[in-house]
């Protein structure tokens, strides 16, 4: 612990400005509020400071961040955006530091984040403890209001002078090159406490149940308390309390080019889960539409999703959201003093389940890897398969049921099911149907044309655990696309012993969109191998020999006699509107809950559980999913709206 | 790839639209290589009839007025709603409080009017309440970077994507102070983004110039007017500016 007399403090900080190197940004007045900005004299420094607008996130995901440059008049060429800045940022209050701690935790997941752990790399923190304390802020009952660790330096003002904590190796060299300080005496370092404890007195607002436990116990019991209803009917649906928030680090992705169309960057930019279109997939479907359904949203992802995921409160207490919520109903300092008012003791975990392992993309998580499109084959009026392969001719190494993100620079990106089993790599297909920008620009791209892919992601299907088992398949429309991949592996003659018979039900909208016929011919022909398909409508004179009606009309045709439901494993993917009454079928016929799958559809923007578009509840589709064991995932109120 | 022919054309407005395009300046030169400019009168005194994109920009006040935008959608494949005046009618909506002939007489007086078409007006109509527009470009004016952006798109065969959501999001990524902490009055939370909040980060609240996105429920809109302190009639006055018909300008 050194100690600092002021005047000696704001030379270090003009050294700092002057002779490091180093961006220097710190804490100023715009106004009557506060922001970090650009730090061009100490003079300029505020460290008595409240709260600033925004938090220091914008250093690590900046509010537009370019990540990759990509040129057009080349076949395809990307390069990542370098992130070598070296800044130091001055003034950070400890709730800011914990919210970086735990944005640290999924963006320094095992996914790694290459631009975010590049900026926390090159930035050093010099924290200060709160001087002044927040009207909206309840920092104070959460703990937030100082931290151990997180800091490079922290200062803590005790009167004439400031007390210097030194976190790390980096902070200790800046100190000593840069500064005058002294050995703390120990009757100055018993001081911490005493400015500690006067910032925790300070608090006004305070929150009653103060763990992440208790928190997600109570949220978990009022899911469908009226409190939500009341509440986001005064909400504008504006998302600054999401902008504003030091642990919202949810982004979308965007191409943009340039005016001579030559070149391009690939941006993200903070997104908010109060808009409307956060969830929205490329065919068009909004999940968790109602107003009342995201404002709930966000509170939980911040005591509960996140909470069960990583054992932290995800909400430091800061105000942020208070302040900037004009009818002042973004509080979760309010909403939780409320809601135990109504108590709960809820099963905490309800909403969440254990994440699995599944393929590590190695590299960087998120530049695509250049494919080349080896087949292009129309298969209905709207969809056309792909065969990819990677230019490198290395195999994807997929599991049926993972997907692919695939790119077309300054288009954009989407998530598509692999459609091919695992057997034909290194080449791997692609089922398109045209819905959007990137699917239209798809369509145009020919044979030797090139895409980017970054992949396999998601959680696939255990193909062991169908070993010895009877099996059910039942898709609707495109579901049929990832599970061609799952079919064409089991009944691969390298595997086909390892299963017993598998029974396809298909269901699709009209004859004409049929997908894979000429498959289908060829798995029908093989040994105990029942196909039936249906379609909703068949108009005259179109040539169809199959069923007409849902596909749940198909399961009496199954011969339920002769199915072993305690060995049968059964597969649904389809559209949202299928899984309730296929899935009530299988129950019927005896099918044990735990033995159903199912594959999801939802934004999956990122692929690898940042972004937050994917989130059912408590559960990133794109890691956890897109496959679900249906017993795991049946009680989450989101997975079958 | 040949360049997409685009024409300009312009009703009821200030033709400020089309001089935000004007003002793009050098950046002129790279947009006329990836589009042949055929008609453009604020900048140009060659035309032509033959075109892929119309860019419309004002409001349609009168029955001629019709009939020509009716022979431009004819002639266009692409028609664009250029700036708040095509695209929500905009400030000429306003007039649209009084009854058109009050209006008349307000204005020209005695002047003997009665007879000659280019007086006779109607109340003012958005360029789609008459044909129908494949994409908007809001604002008054016009944000170039997203004219730009809209070109881009159109020429590369891409829906052109508008923001869904309000000002606010693009006003706390500026990390501006809100303008209600100052006691003004700001409609940024619901009106559509895609100016980069540039009125309120320059301290100017949001007078709503690209459309209203949501309707905030009654019970939202008296919390913050008390909470403010502000009335009914300022959020009234708000709207009016370029919203007027909207249905949140209803009385209370």
């Amino acid at each position: 612990m050194k100690s600092i007399v002021k005047e000696d403090l704001n030379s270090f900080v003009d050294a700092l400005i002057q002779d490091t190197g180093y961006e220097v940004h710190g804490v100023q007045a715009k106004g009557e509020k506060f922001v970090f900005a650009p730090l061009e004299s100490s003079k300029d420094l505020r460290l008595d400071y409240d709260v600033t607008i925004l938090p220091p996130k914008k250093y690590f995901l900046p509010q537009y961040e370019d990540m990759m440059n990509f040129k057009l008049n080349k076949e395809y060429s990307v390069t990542p955006q370098k992130v070598d800045k070296k800044q130091i940022l001055i003034g950070v209050h400890p709730y800011d530091i914990v919210a970086l701690e735990q944005t640290d935790k999924v963006y320094l997941d095992e996914q790694k984040d290459d631009f975010y752990e590049k900026r926390r790399k090159n930035t050093i923190i010099i924290g200060v403890d709160i001087q002044n304390v927040s009207d909206q802020s309840f920092a104070g009952s959460l703990g937030t209001h100082y931290v151990e660790s997180g800091f490079d330096l922290m200062l803590t003002n005790i009167g004439k002078k400031y007390l210097i904590t030194i976190g790390s190796k980096k902070g200790e060299d800046l100190l000593k090159k840069y500064a005058q300080t002294k050995d703390a005496k120990d009757t100055e370092v018993k001081e911490i406490n005493k400015v500690r404890a006067n910032t925790l007195n300070s608090y006004k607002k305070h929150v009653r149940i103060t763990d992440a436990d208790s928190w997600s116990k109570l949220l978990v019991s009022n899911y469908e308390n009226s409190i939500w209803e009341e509440k986001s009917s005064k909400c504008l649906e504006c998302s600054s309390c999401t902008m504003v928030c030091p642990t919202c680090f949810c982004y979308d992705v965007k191409d943009d080019v340039s005016l001579n169309l030559q070149d391009g960057s690939r941006v993200r930019t903070w997104d908010g889960c109060l808009l409307k279109d956060f969830t929205k997939v490329g065919s068009g479907e909004v999940f968790r539409e109602d107003l009342k359904k995201r404002y709930r949203h966000r509170f939980f992802r911040k005591g509960n999703y996140l909470a069960e995921r990583y054992g932290f409160i995800a909400c430091v207490g800061c105000g942020r959201c208070s302040i900037a919520c004009l009818p002042n109903i973004a509080s979760p300092c309010d909403v939780i003093n409320e809601l135990t008012h109504f108590g709960g003791e809820g099963k905490k975990d309800e909403f969440f389940i254990k994440q699995k392992s599944h393929s590590d993309e190695k590299g960087t998580i998120h530049v695509p890897r250049k494919a080349i499109i080896k087949k292009k084959e129309k298969l209905t009026e709207c969809e056309t398969l792909f065969t990819l392969e990677f230019e490198d001719k290395k195999p994807l190494g997929h599991k049926p049921g993972q997907f692919v993100e695939l790119s077309i620079f300054g288009v954009g990106e989407a998530p598509f099911g692999i459609s091919s089993a695992p057997s034909t790599e290194p080449s791997f297909d692609v089922v398109v149907r045209k819905v959007g920008n990137l699917t239209s620009k798809l369509f145009t791209l020919k044979k030797g044309d090139s895409v980017g892919i970054r992949g396999p992601l998601g959680n696939g299907f255990d193909v062991e655990e169908f070993e010895d088992k009877h099996l059910i398949f039942v898709s609707g429309g495109t579901g049929m696309i990832p599970m061609r991949s799952l079919i064409e592996h089991c009944l691969d003659k390298k595997n086909r012993s390892k299963f017993k018979y598998v029974k396809i039900l298909y269901g699709a909208k009209r004859p004409c969109d049929v997908l894979f016929q000429d498959k289908i011919a060829g798995w029908e022909k093989c040994e105990d191998v029942t196909c039936k398909l249906t379609v909703d409508t068949c108009q005259d004179g179109e040539c169809w020999v199959g069923s007409v009606g849902l596909v749940t009309a198909l399961f009496p045709k199954l011969h339920v006699d002769r199915i072993d439901p305690k060995n049968t494993k059964a597969v649904v993917i389809g559209p949202p509107v299928m899984f309730k009454f296929v899935i009530k079928c299988l129950q019927t016929i005896g099918i044990d809950d735990k033995d159903i799958f199912v594959s999801l559809e939802r934004r999956m923007k990122c692929g690898v559980g940042k972004c937050g578009h994917c989130q059912i509840n408590g559960v990133y589709c794109c890691k956890e999913g897109p496959v679900f064991n249906y017993a795991e995932i049946k009680n989450l109120p989101e997975a079958f709206e | 790839m040949s360049k997409p022919k685009v024409a300009f054309f312009d009703f009821a407005s200030c033709e400020g639209c089309q001089l935000q395009i004007a003002n793009l300046e050098e950046e002129v030169l790279d947009l006329i290589n990836i589009v042949d400019v055929v008609s453009f009168r604020e900048v140009m005194k060659e035309h032509v009839e033959t075109y892929d994109i119309a860019f419309i920009e004002g409001s349609i006040m009168r029955p001629m007025d019709e009939e020509r935008l009716k022979e431009i959608r004819n002639h266009a494949k692409i028609l664009v709603a250029l700036g708040a005046c095509a695209a929500i009618g905009g400030v000429n909506k306003i007039r649209n409080q009084w009854d058109v002939d009050n209006v008349k007489k307000d204005v020209y007086g005695n002047a003997k009017i009665k007879d000659n078409k280019y007086f006779d007006v109607f109340k003012t109509k958005a360029v789609d309440e008459v044909v129908k527009v494949d994409f908007y470009i809001h604002g008054c004016p016009i944000n170039r970077d997203e004219f730009k952006k809209v070109v881009i798109s159109l020429v590369m065969g891409k829906t052109p994507e508008i923001p869904t959501y309000p000002v606010c999001v693009e006003c706390k990524k500026n990390e501006n102070v809100c303008l209600f902490e100052l006691g003004k009055f700001c409609i940024g939370p619901i009106t559509r983004a895609g100016c980069n909040a540039i009125c309120p980060s320059n301290g100017s609240p949001c007078e709503g110039c690209r459309g209203i996105l949501n309707e905030p429920q009654d019970e939202c809109v008296q919390e913050i007017l008390e909470r403010y302190d502000l009335t009914i009639e300022e959020l009234k006055n708000r709207c009016t500016m370029y919203n007027y018909g909207k249905e949140e300008c209803k009385d209370e």
